[in-house]
């Protein structure tokens, strides 16, 4: 039986490092190509080494498939590309290749900066990996090669952020990547056909959570940034440079306007440029309000949102920064953190999850005395505030996207274990499916009974129908039957006859023969006759005649006497039949060989 | 071992003991345990050093059960960790080493189904398998046969470690120490009954297991196969022979049953038993394995067999023939020559390569591997190289459906590969690889042609124009004399880059652009006019002349890369002007309004960085001030914008371009009668006469601007660089301030070098690290508003103006430069942190438990 394997290298049991390999009607596919930020040694990166032994990556991967530029799925890919030398096709959507490299970039300049690594990628390797890449567009069936077809849908949660459609032959896979199945300020939901695949790879972050509605958090967030402000405190939002920072600047602006707020927002590192730059390029990405109101007003062009100046960080006053990186780890939302951690009127909101080690994770975990550089302790007195905006589905909208897309089965990544196992539950009763959470390294056989489409002939299936029974229902069987020729890679059921058309063939009979010796003291013709009258007598409703020819003929079988050379009572009989009357046929040899009843006549 | 960290750890193990619910960070336990193997490896006694830990294994293996297993697996680890060295082995013996490596417990208490429980168990061995005590308790166990069941386990992590703790074992039994070793003691050869016995167990599965009996073992016939490799690889003789002795029959077997899956593991069995002196049967073997096997399983093997570059001249001949022979097919070019022994498998090749999916990896197998083709002796060879590299230039003509092959019956097999971008890039490496071999120059025309086809060629996709400009540059690289290529192609290969310069491509034209750079850079010549040409760039119709225009106008794309590529371009383009003399003034002045417009403008961090990079470059090849005037003009520009730019590798090339500064600077002021080209400069006069002068000319120049800017930088290289070179004007300048002159005179020379600081920006952190700040101002009014809440500006300060020295020794560089030094990141490594990580997650997460507060869900970034 024709098998689907998965096997997780990251994102099996965990989030960070996504990475999946798909082997798939012979065809090896690699989702994602991630890294963990919670490592500093090669741990952050995949380790292909577990599949290709020593072969060459670009010989066992036939390509990879980037689902959104969040480094968690994007950032090994110059490492796989460029360093350990996969050559291949890369597929991504528009937006994400040209937002990744972005954030590469930002990653690269990070790491290089935090630890001064020289043996990492560099710039030109990102740009030479970025050239290797094939854009993909919404709904566009892509042919990988004869065989390999995939199809991108949209999954919100980034800009750019696609599911995606692996199908080979009757085999399919869907990989769903981070998607968020409800709109918010920028992005739509996920939406997928009902493409029943084998196998649905669905992200689980948030498996056993059923999320508080957005508006709640952000109603939430704007309060606290506004009591911090009211009260003469300035407010930091660490972020990365591109995603949720977007969203929340939309949020920020129209509070501004509405509430006619007078403190300066800034945001660092000039990437509101840049941001404004791509959601423009790629408007169509976004929801349908932004590409509504785009003509009269671009939504991402902010009044109050200004360009920071490092020297900003020391002027009296409220404000608001939004300053990258979002971990808290390096660069200027660390530099800022520093100055204004020691008062309690300022505040700093963390929109996102923060890897062990970072300035950012002590602080959300309660850490109130930070050793800084030198030994010198930092005392953090600043409120520090958690709020999650990541858009990823909850339980409720991972159920929704099974309901959607119908899979044969499930299987689960990118979340806690535990979480999955509850959620796999969930979706076992309901769905009556399978369900699966590998762990990394752990590969996940599917055995796959693909149903081979069969195109039929619209005068075979009258002909069926003429023949009586009930109407052709889609979801019983029924046995049809028919000549199944292959033409131009497609099967089609048609008649005999049309298949003898079609084909250019001439019809050939076959027969089947077999010699019967009896002793019987009569003429042939006698012989001949006595035999019709024993058949006559024991084949009861079967049509027998006696032909002029010296034949008999029982349906389809013919029968011939004839006397032996040597002796003139042993009686040779020759019969004949189609292969239609194959039963009969060797019920007639097997009844002559017993001999002709006395009697007679 | 850190004071606090002792007194943290006791905390940090009752806390993972008592820890019901899953850690919210995956990394931690990994990165205490690599704290703890550093520590060991150091020499430290773990047991001693942290008491604490026994009991917190004790604690685990006894609760397990409520216990979360990544903890478990963590300890597992731990154990063995401790147990690696014979005291702690001894300690461990005594209380709970059988109850933690009890593998039947962790199966019947239903933890052995998660993987990371067996990775936990295989690595806790593997680690503490470094000494005989270890080994014992490893053979009393019985540990083999479970490990020989894990090799084949559905998870690859486990089967790898099972593996590799195999060989371990069994590397270990037969008394070499592994290169790896450390600690480790010898075990005596004379390996009695008991490790023997281990070798003997080892010896049956192997002959029980090797030969497939069924296709679903063909995956445990692989994973042994592979242990085998490793095992012969490194074995001493009297395993290696006892394993060699075994398996021998196995392996005929496996040879003549052509499992296409085990071909690549079974060569390396193979090999590894060839190399260390197999015998006869083996070479058999090998020779089977090269002949007798379906053309597909033969490409395989033969490809590993050179790649393991054994010095074997008749089997290299014979996989020289496998490789060659589905070029010899396809292109129809008699490679092979009358008599190969490769040609008997000719038909199998060609109904191979009809099918279209074993077709191209047939044939990029053989691309990939001409390399090693070739560097095999030319005797063993059966044609030459140029012979090789026409076949390479026919598959790409037939991949490119612009010829017919000359091979009878090959309309099937040109369909499956015509068209095909895996086969246009594989030979287009392998263009690139054979450039370099013997007698091949001859073709340098036929590859020129073929090329700038490619590079013209509207299917030619992004990734195969790039690979044929790399095979371009290679050749031109390799062949330096371009006399051969005639005018005409030479014409074309301009068109082509004038054509591709403006493809709706960025990935086309960026290339285009690395391209023209590339050829700038690559020594070539022409033999008619050898006197002038000197890169390749310049044997084209036109030279510098056609292309800078070309690059000028790639600076405006839209593109950033582009952008980038052409700055970079450029700069090689006309490095060669910048030596003879001045660039035009006219081009001049165009292209450094250019450059600093993108320095100033550009989003793209890889435009302005390559702006930066492209000064550097020209100021160093600048021969004296004079003769590039309108650069040396630019200086204050490029450094401040530079250094007030927002990507920071940005800033640490403008403090390169600072450097260079400052190295000219000096060298003129230390080699006062060093003979420069431009004696009459005032600069140069200047600089050797008086280091006032020279720290004036910098401040002029933004060079000590540029310096403090970076100092106060957010960013640890620009603030480390900055330090650095302060840290080094400061040593070399104001010393002889003070020795050459008396104090009080150097009091006053310093003051005359003096540099203005503004009221903003970096300038009023450095004043007030200066203490030269202006007093805070009440910045509240009556209505409790800032002056951003009014609507203000921000309001400057008025500007002071500060000695160079003056500052330099009150900046307190050196106690920054050891800060700085640090590197940020030793906040997220140290062990420290790590510990208080663990234990305030733990606070946070009980925290939440009683008083349900919003959860930190690990999500994406």
């Amino acid at each position: 039986m024709p098998e689907i394997k998965v096997t997780p290298l990251g994102a099996g049991q965990d989030v960070g490092r996504s990475c999946i390999l798909v082997s798939i009607g012979g065809k090896n596919i690699m989702l994602d190509c991630g890294m963990h930020m919670g490592y500093n040694d090669d741990r952050r990166f995949p380790d292909f080494s577990y599949i290709i032994q020593n072969a060459r990556l670009t010989d066992f991967l036939d390509c990879v498939i980037i689902s959104h530029f969040h480094l968690d799925h994007c950032g090994a890919l110059p490492y796989m590309s460029e360093m350990v030398g996969y050559d291949g096709p890369i597929y991504m959507t528009h937006p994400t290749k040209a937002i990744c490299p972005i954030l590469l970039e930002d990653f690269r300049k990070i790491t290089v900066d935090k630890k001064g690594e020289t043996n990492f990628f560099t710039s030109q390797m990102i740009k030479d990996c970025m050239k290797k890449v094939i854009p993909l567009n919404l709904h566009q069936t892509v042919q990988v090669d004869d065989e390999l077809e995939i199809k991108a849908y949209y999954a919100g949660h980034v800009l750019g952020a696609a599911m995606v459609h692996i199908k080979v032959g009757s085999e399919s896979v869907v990989y769903t990547g981070d998607y968020n199945m409800t709109p918010d300020r920028h992005l739509g939901a996920a939406w997928i056909d009902k493409c029943r695949p084998d196998i649905l790879i669905s992200e689980s972050t948030y498996a056993t959570t059923i999320r508080d509605s957005k508006r709640c958090r952000e109603r939430d967030f704007l309060k606290k940034v506004h009591e911090s402000i009211e009260r003469g405190g300035k407010v930091l939002i660490p972020v990365f440079a591109l995603g949720r920072a977007q969203e929340l600047c939309i949020l920020l602006e129209t509070f501004w306007e509405r509430m006619n707020l007078k403190a300066p927002i800034y945001f660092s590192t000039g990437l509101t440029e840049k941001a404004n730059h791509y959601y423009k390029l790629f408007i169509t990405w976004t929801n349908q309000k932004i590409r509504k109101t785009f003509v009269q007003r671009n939504m991402f062009e902010f009044k109050h949102i200004k360009a920071f100046d490092r020297s900003y960080a020391d002027n009296p006053g409220p404000m608001v920064v939004f300053a990258t990186p979002g971990m808290l780890h390096a660069g200027q939302s660390l530099q800022i953190f520093k100055k204004w951690a020691g008062n309690e009127k300022n505040m700093v909101i963390m929109p996102g999850y923060c890897v062990q080690g970072t300035i950012g994770h002590k602080i959300l975990n309660g850490q109130r005395k930070l050793e800084m550089e030198g030994r010198a302790t930092l005392d953090v007195k600043l409120q520090v505030e958690y709020m999650s905006f990541s858009a990823h589905a909850d339980a409720k909208g991972i159920m929704q996207l099974i309901r959607m897309a119908e899979p044969r089965n499930m299987l689960l990544v990118h979340g806690e274990a535990v979480k999955m196992e509850f959620l796999k539950g969930k979706i076992e009763q309901e769905f009556s499916i399978d369900c699966y959470m590998p762990a990394n390294g752990e590969t996940t056989t599917v055995t796959t009974n693909p149903s081979v489409p069969v195109d039929m002939s619209l005068s075979l299936l009258k002909r069926e129908m003429a023949l009586g029974g009930p109407l052709p229902d889609p979801k019983k069987p029924r046995t049809m039957h028919g000549t199944l020729i292959m033409k131009e890679n497609s099967l089609k059921l048609v008649s005999s006859e049309q298949a003898l058309k079609e084909l250019g063939l001439n019809e050939h009979q076959l027969r089947f023969t077999c010699r019967v010796q009896l002793q019987d003291p009569h003429s042939d013709a006698d012989t001949l006759h006595r035999i019709y009258t024993h058949l006559k007598n024991v084949l009861k409703g079967y049509t027998i005649q006696h032909l002029p020819d010296s034949t008999v003929m029982v349906e389809s079988i013919v029968i011939k006497v004839s006397s032996s050379a040597e002796d003139s009572n042993t009686k040779v009989l020759l019969l004949s039949w189609s292969y239609q009357d194959e039963d009969l046929g060797s019920y007639l040899s097997s009844l002559l060989k017993k001999g002709l009843p006395p009697g007679l006549c | 071992m850190d004071r606090e960290c002792v007194s943290a750890l006791p905390r940090v193990c009752e806390v993972l003991a008592a820890s019901g619910g899953s850690l919210p960070d995956d990394t931690s336990l990994e990165k205490l345990l690599d704290w703890f193997t550093e520590l060991s490896e150091a020499g430290v006694s773990l047991l001693e050093a942290c008491p604490c830990l026994l009991g917190f294994v004790s604690a685990v293996v006894s609760n397990d059960a409520a216990s979360e297993p990544s903890v478990l697996s963590f300890t597992l680890k731990l154990t063995g960790l401790l147990a690696a060295s014979e005291d702690g082995f001894k300690v461990l013996q005594d209380s709970v080493l059988d109850r933690v490596f009890d593998f039947r417990h962790w199966q019947a208490a239903g933890l052995w189904e998660d993987p990371c429980i067996r990775i936990g168990w295989i690595q806790g061995l593997r680690t503490m398998l470094q000494h005989s005590q270890a080994l014992d308790f490893f053979v009393q166990a019985d540990f083999t046969e479970p490990l020989l069941q894990l090799q084949t386990d559905t998870s690859l992590f486990v089967a790898s470690a099972a593996s590799q703790t195999l060989a371990h074992v069994l590397l270990l039994c037969q008394s070499v120490p592994s290169p790896e070793g450390r600690h480790r003691e010898t075990i005596p050869v004379e390996t009695d009954g008991k490790y023997s016995a281990v070798v003997a167990g080892f010896c049956d599965y192997l002959k029980k297991s090797l030969v497939p009996k069924e296709a679903s073992q063909l995956h445990g016939s692989q994973q042994v196969l592979k242990l085998l490799a490793k095992l012969l690889t490194r074995a001493g003789p009297p395993l290696r022979d006892r394993l060699l002795l075994t398996v021998s029959d196995p392996l005929e077997e496996l040879v003549t049953t052509n499992y296409s899956q085990l071909t690549l593991p079974l060569m390396d069995v193979i090999l590894a038993a060839h190399s260390c002196g197999g015998g006869e049967r083996v070479a058999r073997l090998l020779s089977v394995m090269l002949s007798a096997r379906n053309p597909a399983d033969l490409v395989h093997a033969a490809a590993a067999f050179l790649r393991s570059s054994h010095p074997d001249p008749d089997n290299r001949a014979r996989s020289a023939g496998v490789l060659l022979l589905p070029l010899d097919v396809i292109t129809g070019l008699a490679l092979l020559g009358a008599d190969s022994s490769a040609d008997q498998h000719r038909s199998s090749v060609m109904e191979q390569l009809r099918r279209k999916t074993s077709c191209v990896s047939m044939i990029c197998i053989s691309l990939t591997n001409v390399p090693q083709v070739t560097s095999t002796a030319p005797d063993c060879l059966p044609c030459s190289p140029a012979e090789i590299v026409s076949a390479v230039l026919s598959v790409l003509r037939l991949c490119s459906g612009d010829s017919p092959s000359s091979s009878p019956g090959c309309a099937e097999v040109l369909r499956n590969v015509t068209g095909s971008g895996r086969v246009q890039k594989c030979a287009l490496d392998a263009l690139s690889a054979l450039s370099s071999s013997s007698g091949v120059k001859v073709l340098l025309v036929e590859v020129f042609t073929l090329l700038i086809q490619y590079l013209n060629s509207p299917a030619s996709d992004p990734s195969v124009i790039q690979k044929s400009y790399q095979v371009l540059v290679k050749w031109v690289d390799v062949c330096a004399d371009l006399s051969d290529v005639t005018e005409q192609l030479r014409e074309d290969l301009v068109q082509v880059v004038r054509k591709r310069v403006c493809d709706v491509r960025w990935e086309v034209r960026d290339s285009t652009v690395e391209f023209l750079g590339h050829l700038a850079a690559a020594p070539a010549s022409l033999a008619s006019d050898k006197e002038k040409a000197r890169n390749a760039l310049e044997c084209l119709p036109g030279g510098r002349c056609a292309t800078v225009p070309l690059l000028q106008e790639a600076l405006q794309d839209p593109e950033g890369y582009v952008r980038a590529s052409s700055v970079s371009a450029l700069a090689l383009t006309l490095a060669p002007s910048w030596q003879q003399g001045a660039a035009p003034p006219q081009q001049e002045a165009e292209i450094v309004t250019r450059l600093l417009e993108i320095l100033s403008q550009d989003t793209q961090g890889f435009s302005r960085r390559a702006v930066i990079r492209f000064f550097v470059a020209w100021i160093s090849s600048c021969s004296s001030p004079s003769s590039c005037s309108l650069l040396t003009q630019s200086i204050p520009s490029i450094l401040s914008r530079g250094s007030a730019d927002l990507d920071w590798e940005v800033k640490v090339h403008t403090l390169e371009l600072a450097e260079l500064l400052l190295d000219r600077a000096s060298e003129s002021r230390r080699h006062p009668y060093a003979v420069t080209p431009d004696r009459t400069s005032t600069h140069a006069r200047a600089v050797e006469s008086d280091p006032v002068s020279m720290l004036n000319s910098l401040v002029d120049q933004g060079v000590f601007s540029a310096l403090l800017s970076g100092l106060v930088d957010c960013d640890r290289p620009v603030g480390l660089k900055a330090c650095q070179l302060l840290i080094r004007l400061r040593d070399t300048v104001c010393p002889l301030l003070l020795g050459d002159q008396d104090v009080s005179d150097a009091l006053v020379s310093g003051s005359r070098a003096s540099c203005e600081l503004p009221g903003c920006g970096w300038a009023r952190e450095v004043r007030r690290i200066l203490g030269t700040a202006t007093a805070p101002r009440n910045v509240h009014g009556a209505d409790g508003l800032g002056p951003e809440d009014r609507g203000e500006e921000e309001e400057e300060e008025p500007a002071v103006r500060v000695g160079v020295c003056d500052a330099l020794r009150r900046l307190r560089l050196d106690e920054r430069l050891a800060v700085l030094a640090q590197s940020s990141d030793h906040v997220h490594n140290s062990p420290l942190s790590l510990l208080q990580d663990i234990l305030t997650v733990s606070r946070t997460k009980t925290h939440l438990d009683s008083q349900l507060g919003q959860e930190v869900i690990v999500d994406c970034y």
